[in-house]
């Protein structure tokens, strides 16, 4: 296992390698001078435009940048925001509960919901149960999630007026605040990835169920809820951890569309704004963070599936 | 469910080529006293705050939405069942092609077409670069396993060994056994690069305004949702039908090119 992992991991510094640069290269490509955006509104001559460029690095050849750029990003200095005035690590940290509140919710959302009813709909397939699931499925993969969003904010909101419609509380300032302003975000986020692992999940399910060795179960005489649980669904859960783990992935890109419909202060709303004023330090910062965060989960993801499963493990 | 796909993708396309000629289509005539009006026999679908008629943005904007749509998939079937032959044939090619693609890969979700707008700028062509970026590794991926798979076959030895070149194995011999799983590839992608491109215009990253994008009306709608909700409904309706219909087209194709799924779908 140990092996393994160390090949896994060292398969991942190329990919690691590429995806800085990538993310360095398209941040240098943004159109318009950071300089000029820096310094906004106010009339400057250009000796301030130079002055300000020496002070960022803006004036040194890309490929300087670039090299004194990567070993600092690696030594996990992400340098100063333009417009925080603040290190960018700062702005990141505040910024990364908001996300995690999102992308962790909605995950055990999607867990609770979507495993369960994709076992219930292969073990009772034809069942209504079975057909819920398939057009909740359906409709969750087609919905886009921040159309969602506004239609509950419009139905639960507006209309019930049950919850607020939009903006965050810290869990500092209490469970419920903090709380009733994720629910209408989790769900809008949480219908699509519901889709998606309740197909999973009853796929999988039915070829397990269809294998020998439950078969035999069933011959030697047991309950079928002992051949579900133990048998079957044991096997099943290698294939099911894994599409979680990269349905984590999916719902950190998701978040980003969803906090902006829900003016939330994320990591997803931090780069979007970053991006229009060209701050390319938070800019950087922001996707690395993200990117980080997916690489990570990819990588237990890969790991757990090798645990669960000795053929790839040894393979 | 292939048959009911199509049948919802025609009607879309039909909807799209015909509205025009059956009622005046306008999307940019704007009118400050028409602003904001409730769905009426004039206006079928309302109007927006500049007073411009949504059921003609509607469909304008569903020409703009499967233009981008089958152009990015296009060009993903090319790049990517190209580059995926290439990859699978030549492993030279393949530790760069691979280690590219498995990065792109790593960045979640629209990030990486929200990097790519910021950088190129909002445009309806950069749409289709970055929802093409964003799926094109699918395809190689899926491509480049099947030419592995097959690579050493009998079938092809066999081809070799009557001198057929490279070219002609991967082409006639082998393509023909990726076509199925590639087909399920690329309509899942014209489904998703109709969900990103509503996704990214709704950010404001899309085709440029007055051009009535579907994710642009409903970013739109935002500032009315109080008072003229029926602007946000429209569009988002037409987007999940579109989408829809797409998935089914995507699971019909699996259904029928895999007896394994087939088997467990029913």
């Amino acid at each position: 296992m140990l092996s393994y992992a160390l090949r896994r991991i060292v398969v991942f510094v190329p990919t690691l390698f590429i995806t800085l640069t990538l993310i360095f290269v398209l941040t240098r490509m943004l159109p318009g001078s950071p300089v000029a955006s820096l310094l906004g509104g106010q009339s400057v001559n250009a000796a301030k435009i130079e002055e300000v460029s020496r002070q960022f690095g803006f004036d040194r050849p890309i490929l300087e940048q670039y090299l004194e750029w990567l070993p600092r990003i690696l030594s996990g200095s992400l340098g100063q925001s333009l417009f925080f005035t603040k290190p960018v690590t700062e702005v990141l940290i505040q910024r990364l509960p908001v996300t995690l509140s999102l992308t962790v919710l909605a995950l055990m959302v999607t867990i609770a919901v979507g495993i369960p009813l994709g076992i219930l709909s292969a073990v009772k397939r034809g069942s209504f149960l079975d057909y819920l699931g398939n057009v909740l499925s359906s409709l969750g993969m087609a919905l886009p999630p921040f159309w969602l969003g506004f239609v509950l904010i419009l139905l639960v909101a507006v209309g019930l007026k049950l919850l607020p419609s939009s903006g965050y509380r810290p869990l500092e300032m209490g469970f419920w605040p903090w709380l009733s302003r994720m629910i209408l975000p989790t769900i809008a986020l949480s219908l699509s990835q519901i889709g998606l692992i309740v197909r999973m999940t009853r796929s999988t399910m039915l070829e397990v169920l269809d294998t020998e060795y439950v078969g035999m179960a069933r011959a030697k005489g047991m309950p079928e809820t002992v051949v579900i649980v133990r048998h079957a669904l044991r096997n099943a859960m290698v294939q099911i951890i894994t599409a979680v783990g990269l349905l984590f992935a999916l719902g950190l890109g998701g978040s980003v569309i969803i906090e902006q419909v829900f003016a939330l202060p994320g990591l997803g709303e931090l780069i979007t704004t970053a991006a229009i004023r060209r701050d390319y330090a938070t800019l950087e910062g922001g996707i690395l963070y993200l990117t980080l965060m997916a690489l990570l989960v990819n990588l237990l993801v890969d790991l757990a599936y090798a645990y669960f499963n000795p053929r790839v493990r040894l393979a | 469910m292939l048959s009911v796909g199509l049948m919802m993708l025609t009607l879309l396309m039909l909807f799209t080529l015909l509205t025009p000629l059956l009622v005046p289509i306008d999307p940019l005539g704007i009118s400050a006293v028409d602003k904001l009006l409730p769905p009426s026999l004039d206006h079928l679908l309302g109007t927006d705050e500049l007073g411009r008629d949504q059921l003609s943005r509607l469909v304008v904007g569903s020409g703009i939405s499967l233009r981008i749509a089958v152009a990015a998939t296009a060009l993903t079937a090319i790049f990517g069942i190209g580059l995926g032959m290439v990859s699978g044939q030549y492993p030279a090619i393949d530790i760069v092609v691979s280690q590219i693609s498995d990065s792109l890969l790593i960045f979640p979700g629209v990030v990486l077409a929200i990097m790519i707008l910021a950088a190129l700028g909002p445009s309806e062509l950069n749409v289709i670069i970055a929802v093409f970026v964003l799926y094109v590794p699918r395809v190689i991926r899926t491509v480049r396993a099947a030419v592995i798979e097959y690579r050493d076959a009998d079938f092809v030895q066999a081809a070799r060994s009557l001198g057929a070149s490279d070219l002609r194995v991967l082409v006639l011999h082998i393509f023909p056994r990726a076509i199925g799983p590639t087909m399920v590839q690329l309509s899942l992608g014209f489904s998703s690069a109709i969900l990103v491109e509503a996704g990214l215009s709704f950010l404001g990253l899309g085709a440029p305004p007055p051009a009535p994008t579907w994710g642009g009306m409903i970013s739109g709608a935002r500032e009315y949702i109080r008072t003229a909700p029926w602007l946000m409904i429209a569009p988002g309706a037409i987007i999940t039908y579109a989408v829809l219909s797409l998935n089914l087209i995507g699971d019909g194709l699996r259904d029928m090119l895999d007896p394994r799924s087939r088997a467990a779908g029913q």
